[in-house]
């Protein structure tokens, strides 16, 4: 594969799953700093992942896939080496889009934050449309293993959201 | 609120992306790493051109005040302020590509990418040159008479300073890695 195929799908994948980019940027890393950081390490890890694809899969699921893997990691370095934001980084490259702002959409990223990293990234993935076995093969955990978690997550989110609605949002 | 509620919620994102690329930032950003990048080459080559032209006086002098000093010694002298006279003029050809870059954020991208380039290329052409430095060092103290035990802890020590630029090398590579990520981001926005 020359480097401009790969530029050609990398620009063509990321146009069109940036979304889907963002929604585990927001799962995973909860300060402006970290989401820039985040955004840039998931951005080289597609970038480095596109001559392995083999279409075995579909680009959604390959990229939640790197996608995943890479915060689950990404946080797993950003417990060890946890810095305060400095003060050149106060302007960052990834800006809240304001016609996104829901207040239900925040209460449940808030909801998603609250959990352990499997059971966030099966969160995503449920939300997402994804069936057991494609969670399953993401994740490398068993499909019964899926099953049970979202069993448990749909409850608990039910039952937080019931809480909520009591409270008038 | 029901699953199938927050579904609906969630999937309203899937068309409007949470996030926008702050244009301005990205730019301060790129500007950032450009001045950081410029700074560590500078300093790097300084230190090259310093380090290289003191050690080889050093032993050019040492090795014509002995007179009777090996001629690897000679070798290694030449060698070393050669060393010094080629990153002179690489950093001389470098400052005089700056022009050639505009002082839009594409522009100013493209300089990041060409100096963290160069400092890649200087980081590597540094430590292959550890090698012949090790080898005419080694052969120039076996020559003067000294010990086999000096020059084994003479390789050691050239061992680990070349383990300690690879690290170094990787560190420069990732910087360029980022940076090109920066671009390849850019021509998605």
């Amino acid at each position: 594969m020359t480097e401009h195929q790969q530029q050609h799908i990398f620009e063509s994948w990321l146009h069109q799953h940036q979304a889907l980019l963002f929604k585990v940027i927001r799962a995973y890393a909860f300060t402006d700093m970290d989401r820039d950081d985040l955004f840039q390490e998931i951005t080289v890890q597609v970038w480095n992942s596109i001559p392995a694809f083999r279409q075995e899969a579909a680009v959604t699921t390959w990229m939640y896939r790197i996608a995943l893997n890479t915060a689950i990691k990404w946080v797993k370095k950003e417990q060890k080496h946890s810095q305060a934001e400095t003060l050149d980084a106060v302007h960052h490259v990834l800006k809240e889009n304001a016609a996104v702002v829901d207040e239900r959409l925040a209460w449940l990223y808030e909801e998603i934050h609250k959990m352990d990293k499997i059971d966030r990234s099966i969160t995503l993935l449920l939300l997402d449309d994804f069936s057991y076995k494609e969670m399953a093969g993401i994740l490398g955990i068993s499909e019964s293993n899926v099953g049970v978690k979202i069993n448990r997550i749909k409850k608990q989110l039910i039952s937080k959201s019931t809480k909520l609605n009591h409270h008038g949002i | 609120m029901e699953f199938e509620d927050m579904k609906k919620i969630w999937d309203a994102q899937t068309s409007q992306p949470l996030y926008v690329i702050d244009e301005q930032a990205l730019h301060n950003r790129i500007l950032s790493k450009k001045r950081k990048g410029a700074h560590i080459t500078n300093i790097s080559e300084l230190l090259g051109i310093i380090a290289y032209g003191v050690m080889g006086c050093f032993l050019l002098g040492v090795t014509l005040y002995k007179q009777n000093g090996s001629p690897f010694m000679y070798v290694l002298a030449v060698w070393v302020l050669t060393s010094a006279l080629y990153i002179l003029k690489i950093r001389i050809l470098r400052i005089r590509g700056n022009d050639h870059f505009d002082r839009s954020m594409q522009g100013d991208l493209d300089h990041a990418i060409s100096v963290a380039k160069y400092q890649v290329h200087l980081s590597l052409v540094m430590r292959w040159n550890m090698l012949p430095i090790a080898l005419l060092t080694v052969l120039g103290v076996s020559g003067a008479g000294k010990s086999v035990w000096f020059s084994i802890a003479i390789l050691i020590f050239f061992a680990l300073a070349a383990y300690a630029s690879g690290w170094e090398h990787g560190i420069y590579k990732k910087r360029r890695m980022e940076l090109e990520m920066l671009q390849k981001n850019l021509a998605n926005g």
